[in-house]
């Protein structure tokens, strides 16, 4: 990692919210609080965190699809287009939806109904296509689909079925084939491998891997399973209650961890040889609706002090890759936990 | 093939067999009841005060009782019944005497398919199109307009509704007749004249059987948009930047319309039992009345007639749905 490297994707104090009316009485949901990102070109950014801190609706917000009841509170989100940063929040709805599949493309989980289920897989292929490319025959659309169907190794005749015909590791390919069809710059990947066996995970893997090396642009991927991350990312962003917590490279990640919770994660996963039994963070995760003052993973932190409960702690930057919001890591503290 | 083996013939077979165990119960039925019609023919004769004479009352029954294909055992009615079937005899009307049953229907029944084929039909594509577009469109106001409107129309009871639409247009309004399926004394024939007539006889009861059957299209269409909006292939569509008008309509209408097909086939069937009330109400000629009459005067053969037409239409219409369904659905396959 160079600090040469172009950010294509930037976010700046981004707060999404989901706005709840329940019955008169409003209830906010703080889904991603006060988020800053740097997401550069030519790169895989991995973000990890448990089940309900608020990954999904980090995507969704980075792909600039805010729809209510999820409303964006503040902040910004820069794409690179080109050479300039365009704020994105502020596109008419046509424009971002021409951004879409073109510049940043998404991969959705390649669950039983991902696609419509009446029509042929080459059929969604057209429609995905025609939206963005005018002026194409059908002939040139099926042309460009079969010659990217055969380089990235899939059966030629997988465009010809339906989607209830296809196996669950074969749909979530093809919802990858699909995402890289019009070359975006930034991919964005949710839960891709999630519902499949670890055999086609990685063969998932492989291929989002293949896809990024030859298109040489930017994939965002959001797993809980840590071992996906391992290997695939190049950085990986850990969340914890709509925040990004530590940022930096893998190898950081999981051999100098910093934040108590991050630590937790990393302790949690299997070893070799290793027998004894794995902890895991203690307590749950807290309500995005009730979040806990000060940092919001005191209560379930073994070294929390007065100070958690009161202030959430600034960024420590260890190096110009690895950054992390605890009070007890860098500049000027207590030195690290024990 | 595997198709025509495991799936066609076995249902065509399937389909005889309904038929045929619905019109054998229709030929049963009468003859389990306890009165006998002959009887009772001759009763109602009397009843009006006609005098027979004691001698011809034997010829009488056996006349009648020939004409009701009542001679023989059994059995022997039961091929009899299905050889005059064969050649589109239904038997002579009791009540309608000499009218023969093939007639009868044959007057009302074009008519009824007039009328219920056109209603059925736009009542349903626009129903459809309309509910689709305000299911997919939840948050617009003329959407929120047409639900509150399909909201107060839909419990009305139908024949309140057609009285007063009646009332309204044609009693006070004078813009339509009150009755009647053409002018009295016009004769049937394909100029534009006679068309315009029955055009404008029929325009009431259209009307009030596309109004209600199309709120109830529009609210079912309206939940099941709203059901297939959720669906994750429309949100991946959206996330995909596929244009709207696509994604309406082919992501989002087409897969609400598959239980919606099923039931346009189910009520096409049914059209051969008429539509009794709005026949009632605005004086139409048709099938319905037809067999409300047949029914209050005990008319076995008429009932007969109608209940088989109702019987072959309804079963040919699930038949059909069953094998064009692949057709709107790949999902289902019948090998």
């Amino acid at each position: 990692m160079t600090a040469m490297k172009q950010t294509i994707l930037r976010t700046d104090q981004l707060q999404a919210f989901y706005v709840l009316d329940m019955q008169g009485a409003q209830k906010i949901v703080k889904a991603v609080n006060n988020v800053e990102m740097r997401i550069y070109e030519n790169e895989i950014y991995g973000i990890a965190g448990e089940s309900g801190c608020g990954k999904t609706t980090l995507l969704k917000t980075l792909f600039n699809d805010i729809v209510p009841p999820l409303r964006l509170v503040g902040g910004k989100i820069y794409y690179r287009i080109g050479s300039e940063e365009v704020d994105v929040t502020t596109l008419s709805p046509e424009e971002k939806r021409k951004l879409r599949m073109e510049y940043i493309s998404y991969i959705p989980q390649g669950s039983m109904s991902v696609f419509n289920p009446v029509l042929k897989l080459k059929e969604t292929y057209e429609d995905f296509v025609r939206s963005h490319v005018s002026g194409q025959s059908r002939e040139a659309i099926f042309e460009l689909a079969y010659k990217q169907i055969l380089t990235l190794g899939l059966p030629r005749n997988i465009l010809e079925v339906y989607p209830h015909q296809l196996s669950g590791g074969m749909r979530q390919r093809v919802t990858i084939a699909l995402a890289s069809l019009l070359q975006p710059r930034i991919m964005i990947g949710d839960e891709p491998t999630t519902a499949l066996d670890v055999v086609v995970q990685r063969g998932v893997i492989q291929m989002l891997k293949d896809i990024q090396q030859n298109l040489q642009n930017t994939i965002i991927l959001v797993t809980h399973d840590m071992g996906v991350h391992a290997n695939i990312a190049d950085r990986i962003g850990i969340m914890y209650a709509g925040k990004i917590v530590e940022e930096g490279t893998t190898g950081q990640i999981f051999s100098r961890p910093q934040h108590p919770y991050t630590r937790f994660l990393i302790d949690s996963l299997p070893r070799f040889g290793d027998k004894n039994m794995r902890s895991s963070v203690p307590g749950s995760p807290p309500s995005l609706a009730d979040l806990p003052t000060g940092c919001p993973f005191h209560p379930r932190c073994p070294h929390a002090q007065d100070i958690c409960t009161r202030q959430m702690p600034d960024f420590s930057h260890i190096d110009e890759n690895h950054k992390v919001a605890c009070w007890f890591v860098g500049e000027g503290h207590h030195g690290q936990v024990a | 093939m595997a198709f025509l083996k495991r799936y066609l013939i076995p249902r065509l077979i399937q389909y005889v067999l309904v038929v045929w165990l619905g019109i054998t119960v229709v030929f049963l039925i009468p003859r389990l009841t306890p009165n006998d019609p002959v009887m009772a023919m001759i009763g109602m004769i009397r009843a009006r005060g006609s005098t027979l004479e004691p001698g011809s009352m034997d010829g009488i029954i056996a006349d009648l009782t020939e004409m009701y294909g009542l001679q023989g055992s059994w059995l022997d009615q039961y091929w009899a019944f299905w050889g005059r079937l064969f050649r589109g005899d239904f038997g002579v009307s009791f009540f309608q005497f000499p009218a023969r049953v093939s007639d009868l229907i044959a007057n009302a029944m074009p008519w009824t398919l007039g009328l219920l084929l056109t209603t059925t039909a736009i009542s349903w594509v626009v129903g459809n199109i309309i509910g689709g577009l305000a299911g997919y469109y939840t948050r617009k106001g003329w959407s929120r307009t047409l639900d509150a409107i399909a909201m107060v129309v839909r419990p009305l009871p139908y024949y309140i509704f057609a009285f007063a639409l009646l009332l309204l247009l044609a009693g006070f309004m004078r813009w339509f007749p009150i009755t009647g399926g053409a002018s009295l004394g016009a004769i049937p024939s394909f100029t534009w004249a006679y068309i315009k007539d029955v055009l404008w006889h029929a325009f009431l009861p259209a009307l009030s059987l596309v109004v209600l059957g199309g709120a109830v299209n529009f609210q079912i269409m309206k939940l099941l948009v709203q059901n297939v909006n959720a669906e994750s292939f429309v949100q991946y569509a959206k996330l995909g930047g596929v244009t709207e008008g696509r994604i309406v309509r082919k992501y989002v209408i087409r897969n609400a319309l598959l239980p919606q097909i099923t039931g346009l086939a189910l009520s096409l069937g049914q059209i051969f039992s008429g539509a009794l009330i709005t026949e009632i109400v605005y004086g139409y000629p048709g099938l319905g009345m037809l067999l409300y009459n047949s029914i209050v005067r005990a008319d076995y053969n008429l009932i007969m007639g109608i209940t088989i037409f109702s019987i072959v239409g309804i079963t040919t219409a699930i038949l059909i749905v069953d094998l064009a369904y692949p057709l709107f659905d790949p999902r289902v396959r019948y090998y």
